[in-house]
């Protein structure tokens, strides 16, 4: 192809001119890459290298990481502008075991993260409070704590309500589409009814699934602390699983998907389904006759925060009747504070029919039907979610 | 440019030893002073090399000049490729103490083995047959259309490569999330397939279950050859390019169909672009957990999956670990057979 | 016979011509779906059924705070990636290709390691390590770990693309009197650059799109795949598909306007002799 005279003296000097570059370039990336394993070490020294931390010293600034569509701007706005807090809200929480999983090399080496308050759900909580990741609240900064229902005062893992308040309480039972399923649906059994072959969603969180079929089953699920004890339940979904009986296992995204008419009937949470009902008349959402679980999602302090008094002030904040009224027409869950139905009332309109809905008000008679879960211990929780993911398909 | 051999060793010597250091400070197979050591050691080795190179004359400097060049991309590798995976390998020896005991002991503890290899072998099977069948319908629908670029595309080809490229532009993620829109059960193909009443031979051929096409095993495989058609078309592209047309056009005249001279010159020459296409597309799907947590359901998990359940759900870093190797060990006797096989050359 | 011939032949070329037309098409039908989506009215959460054509999504593309700050730590992270994973793997690419050096063999295998390992694997081994050495997850982490898949991949394009650059037009330059940085520069460098900058975008992309390593590394930062993912748990809005049609369009823009400069630069120096890869 190409002929080219070979190398003239000339350039011989210039090449080798050339080749030093190439060396000398080279050679001083090298060094530069030398440096990396000091600049790894010195890395590990560094706290904090994710977002803005807001965390530490001084009183005017909070960081709250919640779930998302869990808190409307209202009611940030009036709580920032009341305390002179500047509140920084992010909505990154989508799932209890991937944040934990996130903030694990962090809190585990005793170092802090960027939020101060974060809103997992109770059994969560209770793992972090094991765990001594979070601070005991500042309670006597706190006095609308009063205002807490009485049915969820104490929990057998934290007994004094030292480490946590409840944020939003609600309840899982079954959402159906009557007119998929062609008739009404009463119980759990009717989850396992072969004429909804394909047509089933159940909750990828795992005591509102294990909970409802365990309470079908005629079993008392606070009554339960090994995982033997909850063998049958994950027998029994395990067989509907691979007899194609559930379609997916969902978090959220089931609402869509019952309104459409993928499922005929799903493990539903009452929060989602309550603008859901009234926009498609078809879709109803039940308590079933052997019982529904309660959970509550809580907010605690985490462990190396140094706001105490924005932290106090924000609590307080949500537990005035008024903006947990505010907070409620929002989020249509199940508020932990007294005197909310009340001030639904006054605020009139939508929202007084609100006061009127059995969902956010449940009487007495559904709450009769709800258990909640006690608190596993770790090594029996951790059987609990092995077999769960293999179930649900890990 | 063929070099001479003494300062070449050096250079290769300096180059194996700043890789080496860089691991064994990576991976914490030493640690306090001997660390210093073993990092002054390396600032040697490369103050050393280039003295060499100044010292040495041309000869050396030619010899040296490329191990100069990879120094830092080696380098980097090194560190962040190779010291990784012995983490891993540690890691996967090792035995927790309990559910939060996020710094298992090293225990050589094959267990974890033992566990990812009978607990989790549903889910390879699985991986690697999905990958397989979406690996081959890859080269069903991604052959022609490298063919027709690479001989029909003429100025255009450059354009009609970069159409096969864009896609790659929008998030993988929202890729598959659009195809939930695609094959919704009151979405357009589905339906199309309802008024055609070909329903029925879908749902024999278990593309179809109940009546969905989304949520199945075929949305997942589906999934998985969408996303990783452009792996295939590329290099079968590359390959089919570097053809001379007039060896064609020779075929042509020598048989008696175009078919055949497909058969007897073309194929043949685009082998080494089919192989590299089709380790470029199995790879990534067999462990891929995207296309099946979106797609899918839970019967079609894949190894994938598992392997992030167990690393951040289930917490447990040993036997994630110990899954992720086995995945890679069976991957790279894949890898070893083809280069073996084909050269390595003919990978780009 | 030739008749007969010839018609099999068109009817052979014909069919090519329509299965690639049909992959092409296949290829796009998400993409027009994603943009058709983008102008969606969802009535519950999810973006999953056509409701109402809305111009609304692309009047506040922005509105989704979360989204929007992910997308610019994504694409800040894929800049500062993409330039050192450039760097480093160009120079692989050069001394792989212009010298043959004893481990040329070991180094191309070496190489092509990172490409053909899975993702989970390199993801979460790269996590243990950082677990293992106390480095907080964050932007850094996330970096060091694109640049390590990029590196392969841009050594790999550019390599492919110099192959059979003639090195001798360096020695023809020196021959007339420039010094080998400047011959480097004037002469080799532009010509390669096409490639160099085509590795560089597409590991911008890749980069910008990386899901599952960036998953395992990133801790609490947030990037744009990782937004979607993590929201889409709970809703999709149709934001996200007005990001991803800017992000498309933009790139595609950018490519076609790379493309009329090669085509511009190729007539400058349509009088040089070389080859093109």
């Amino acid at each position: 192809m190409n002929t080219r005279r070979t190398t003239t003296p000339q350039s011989v000097k210039a090449s080798r001119l050339n080749r030093r570059d190439f060396l000398i370039r080279g050679g001083l990336m090298g060094a530069g890459a030398l440096s990396l394993p000091a600049l790894l070490a010195a890395c590990g020294g560094d706290s904090g290298s994710t977002a803005d931390t807001v965390g530490g010293g001084g009183g005017s600034s909070l960081f709250f990481e919640n779930w998302p569509g869990y808190m409307d701007e209202k009611t940030i706005g009036l709580f920032q502008s009341a305390s002179g807090v500047s509140m920084k809200y992010t909505e990154a929480f989508n799932d209890n075991n991937e944040y934990f999983a996130k903030i694990q090399p962090e809190m585990s080496k005793g170092k802090t993260i960027a939020p101060d308050i974060l809103a997992p759900t109770f059994w969560m909580a209770a793992r972090l409070v094991q765990l001594g990741w979070v601070q005991k609240l500042p309670k006597a900064d706190i006095p609308n704590f009063v205002n807490l229902r009485d049915d969820l005062v104490g929990q057998s893992w934290d007994k004094g309500d030292e480490y946590h308040l409840p944020y939003q309480t609600g309840i899982a039972g079954i959402a159906y589409n009557s007119k998929i399923t062609g008739r009404e649906l009463k119980s759990v059994s009717d989850l396992f009814d072969p004429a909804f072959k394909g047509k089933i969603g159940m909750l990828t969180e795992m005591r509102d699934t294990i909970g409802l079929i365990l309470m079908g089953e005629g079993k008392k699920i606070a009554d339960i602390t090994t995982f033997d004890a909850a063998s049958v339940a994950f027998d029994k979904l395990e067989k509907a699983k691979s007899e194609g009986q559930i379609r997916s296992f969902t978090g959220n995204d089931y609402v869509d998907d019952l309104s459409a008419g993928n499922f005929a009937a799903c493990v539903a949470w009452s929060g989602d389904v309550l603008q859901l009902t009234k926009d498609n008349p078809d879709v109803k959402f039940i308590v079933p006759e052997e019982g529904g679980t309660s959970w509550f999602d809580t907010m605690v302090w985490m462990k190396g925060s140094e706001n105490a008094s924005p932290v106090a002030k924000w609590m307080n904040f949500l537990y005035d009747p008024v903006n947990a009224a505010r907070l409620t027409a929002f989020v249509q869950y199940i508020s932990p504070v007294k005197g909310v139905q009340e001030e639904l009332v006054k605020m009139g309109g939508d929202n007084a029919k609100l006061a009127e809905d059995p969902l956010l008000f449940p009487d007495a008679a559904t709450f009769a039907l709800l258990q909640s879960w006690g608190a596993l211990a770790e090594d029996e929780e951790a059987k609990f979610d092995e077999a769960f993911a293999s179930i649900t398909g890990a | 440019m063929s070099l001479s051999s003494r300062p070449e060793n050096v250079g290769l010597g300096v180059m194996l030893g700043l890789g080496l250091g860089a691991v064994a400070l990576a991976a914490q197979w030493v640690k306090g002073p001997s660390a210093l050591l073993v990092a002054v050691a390396m600032l040697a080795m490369a103050i050393g090399l280039i003295f060499t190179a100044f010292a040495g004359g041309l000869e050396a400097r030619k010899s040296l000049a490329p191990y100069g060049l990879l120094k830092p991309g080696i380098i980097w590798l090194c560190l962040f490729f190779l010291a990784p995976l012995w983490s891993m390998v540690v890691m996967s020896l090792s035995s927790k103490t309990g559910r939060f005991d996020f710094f298992p002991d090293f225990t050589w503890n094959f267990e974890n083995y033992r566990i990812a290899l009978t607990k989790f072998r549903p889910q390879f099977i699985r991986s690697f047959s999905y990958a397989g069948i979406a690996t081959l319908l890859t080269v069903v629908i991604g052959y022609p259309l490298a063919y027709f670029i690479a001989f029909r595309g003429g100025k255009y080809r450059n354009i009609l490569l970069g159409l096969v490229v864009v896609p790659f532009f929008t998030s993988y993620l929202i890729r598959t999330l659009a195809w939930n829109n695609i094959l919704a059960d009151e979405g357009p193909v589905v339906s199309l397939i309802n008024t055609l009443h070909l329903s029925g031979i879908f749902e024999s051929l278990n593309i179809m279950q109940n009546g969905k096409l989304m949520n199945t095993p075929a949305a997942v495989i589906g999934g998985l050859t969408y996303n990783f058609l452009p792996f295939m078309v590329l290099p079968i592209y590359v390959s089919l390019e570097k053809i001379d047309v007039r060896l064609v056009d020779a075929a042509m005249d020598l048989y008696s169909s175009a078919s055949q001279a497909f058969r007897k010159v073309v194929l043949p020459l685009s082998l080494p672009g089919l192989f590299a296409g089709g380790l470029l597309v199995f790879i990534p799907a067999a462990g891929d957990f995207v296309n099946a947590q979106f797609l899918g359901n839970p019967q079609t998990t894949m190894i994938g999956n598992s392997i992030q359940d167990q690393f951040l759900r289930q917490l447990n870093y040993p036997v994630a670990s110990a899954m992720s190797f086995v995945l890679m060990i069976i991957i790279t006797i894949i890898v070893l057979i083809y280069t073996k096989f084909m050269g390595t050359e003919d990978l780009a | 016979m030739s008749t007969a011939f010839s018609k099999r032949q068109k009817a052979g070329q014909r069919v090519v011509n329509i299965a690639a037309g049909a992959a092409l098409l296949y290829l796009f039908i998400p993409i027009f779906v994603i943009v058709l989506f983008s102008f969606n009215e969802p009535k519950g959460k999810y973006n999953i059924k056509w409701q109402n054509f809305t111009l609304n999504n692309w009047a506040h593309p922005f509105v989704e705070k979360e989204l929007t700050s992910a997308l610019w730590v994504s694409l800040r992270i894929a800049l500062i990636a993409t330039i050192v994973s450039t760097i480093l793997g160009t120079l692989i690419a050069l001394s792989l290709s212009r010298y043959k050096f004893k481990a040329s063999g070991a180094v191309n295998l070496f190489l092509i390691l990172p490409l053909t390992a899975p993702e989970i694997v390199m993801g979460s081994s790269l996590a243990t390590l950082f677990l293992n050495r106390s480095v907080d997850f964050g932007y850094v982490t996330i970096i060091i770990a694109h640049v390590m898949f990029q590196i392969s991949f841009v050594a790999v394009t550019v390599r492919a693309r110099i192959r059979g650059f003639d090195w001798t037009l360096e020695q023809a330059a020196q021959d007339l009197g420039a010094t080998p940085s400047r011959a480097f520069w004037k002469v080799t460098f532009p010509l390669i650059l096409p490639g160099i900058m085509a590795a560089a975008l597409l590991s911008f992309a890749l980069s910008v799109d990386d899901f599952i390593i960036t998953f395992f590394n990133a801790g609490s930062l947030v990037t744009f795949p990782l937004q979607i993912f993590g929201a889409s748990r709970v809703k999709i809005s149709p934001q996200i598909n007005v990001l991803a049609s800017m992000l498309l369009f933009t790139s595609m823009a950018l490519m076609a306007g790379a493309m009329v400069l090669t085509r511009r630069r190729e007539h400058r120096h349509s009088s040089v002799a070389r080859k093109k890869s």
